[in-house]
């Protein structure tokens, strides 16, 4: 079953069985689909990103070693194709208040077409758009079963502890920001 | 316990990467702290509420959109190669001046001569290579339907191993590995032929077979091994089968388990 591995699978689409990348997509897409839309809470645009994931793994695959883990190397392209997104978009990669985020959640119906109705999202995901993206990024990433944190620092990276410490911290943002949701 | 080495602790303890010792170590810690537990208690709530977070199911579109990317990133590095073969003619018709015209027919005519000259009328041996390639594989596909058929587990399980050598396995030879996994009496046989049917897991009939063969399993390795292929697969035509297997009487209640949370993966 060796030769069913993700390393084993990448590399076989690095040597030009491209045919492989279909299983790897079937295998991850749900799980790249979950940290987009968790990240712009919008289903088309994160359908989109999942499509240009794959793409950028077509498009760089020498760079892949094999050495690390798949998921590791997934997810830092992953995180490029969000940023890039955001990038391109201008939509500011920063933290907004919470006063200053319910301002805008108003008004962008017509720019970013799609977004969910805010009541139709849970509170915390609610609170989750309300945290910087890089702090809801960690956690995504966190949250993930089959990625270590020693992986997660290869995504972001930085040390593992730093990457933990950043977890910790952006868990006690989201708690603030959920607590203050709650009350209104 | 410092601040910041508190905060590792929590998240190791949280994303469960502590080893059992350390977990008991960090509960025992908070037993004795109360200000640090109702930290780690209150921050606990919102880590758990994060599972409850919906997702909804991706579009068959995007299935539709991202194999036709591959179609065409496939299609494009067909035309790649195609493409040096134009590449090397335009280089040639480059090299097309009068003195390399010259230059060649010269050496062209050198060669004839010397051709002609020699006594040695060897041919080349190319086309003999690849006749003889073929001849090998008829004769390998020969020897794996043979073996498959011997009342020995031993050469069978060598006829298995044949087939893993075969470059280009036509349907017989798919067909005697199936049957083989569906009816060898021995268990060994039976796994050998399932690690030689992934080699071919991109056709049809392979997929199609593996997943009639859950159904005719009585050993529990062999449904194991099975459920992991078709979670790697992600082969949604295998749900059903395994479901059927889950309500037979006889099943081992460990691959039970095994298989229903493979079920799980798979959808």
């Amino acid at each position: 079953m060796h030769s069913l591995t993700d390393n084993a699978l990448m590399l076989k689409v690095k040597a030009g069985d491209l045919d492989k990348l279909g299983l790897l997509y079937e295998r991850h897409k749900k799980r790249l689909f979950g940290f987009f839309y968790n990240m712009n809470s919008n289903a088309m645009i994160s359908e989109d990103l999942v499509q240009n994931v794959f793409v950028r793994m077509l498009k760089y695959k020498h760079t892949f070693t094999g050495d690390g883990a798949f998921t590791a190397w997934m997810f830092k392209t992953a995180r490029n194709v969000n940023y890039d997104y955001y990038k391109k978009n201008k939509i500011a990669f920063h933290q907004k208040e919470v006063s200053e985020m319910e301002y805008k959640l108003q008004d962008s119906t017509d720019t970013e077409k799609g977004i969910i109705a805010k009541d139709k999202l849970s509170l915390l995901q609610q609170a989750m758009g309300y945290l910087a993206p890089e702090k809801r990024e960690i956690l995504m990433l966190s949250k993930l079963k089959e990625m270590k944190f020693s992986e997660i620092a290869e995504v972001l990276g930085c040390s593992e502890g730093n990457a933990k410490v950043k977890a910790h911290r952006a868990l006690k943002d989201l708690r603030t920001v959920f607590l203050q949701l709650e009350k209104r | 316990m410092e601040k910041e080495q508190f905060e590792i602790t929590m998240v190791e303890y949280l994303a469960g990467e502590l080893t059992q010792t350390a977990s008991s170590e960090f509960e025992e810690y908070l037993k004795n702290n109360p200000v640090q537990r109702a930290e780690f208690e209150s921050l606990q709530q919102t880590w758990g509420k994060m599972d409850e977070a919906v997702v909804p199911e991706t579009s068959e579109a995007m299935d539709v959109r991202f194999f036709e990317m591959l179609h065409i990133a496939e299609t494009e590095k067909a035309n790649k190669s195609t493409g040096f073969v134009e590449g090397l003619s335009s280089f040639m018709s480059l090299l097309w001046r009068p003195q390399v015209a010259y230059g060649i027919l010269l050496v062209a005519i050198g060669l004839g001569t010397g051709y002609f000259m020699s006594t040695n009328t060897a041919q080349s041996d190319t086309p003999n290579t690849v006749v003889v390639d073929n001849e090998t594989e008829e004769v390998r596909e020969q020897l794996v339907l043979t073996l498959l058929e011997q009342p020995s587990a031993n050469q069978r399980l060598q006829g298995v191993n044949e087939a893993n050598k075969i470059e280009k396995v036509d349907e017989k030879v798919i067909k005697a590995l199936l049957q083989t996994l569906n009816n060898d009496a021995n268990v060994n046989v039976r796994l050998a032929a399932i690690e030689a049917l992934v080699n071919y897991v991109d056709k049809p009939i392979v997929r199609e077979g593996l997943i009639q063969a859950i159904g005719h399993q009585e050993s529990p390795i062999v449904q194991v091994t099975l459920a992991d292929l078709m979670v790697a697969l992600q082969e949604k035509k295998s749900i059903a089968p395994f479901k059927a297997l889950i309500r037979s009487k006889e099943l081992d209640t460990s691959v039970k388990e095994k298989l229903e949370s493979s079920i799980q993966q798979i959808i």
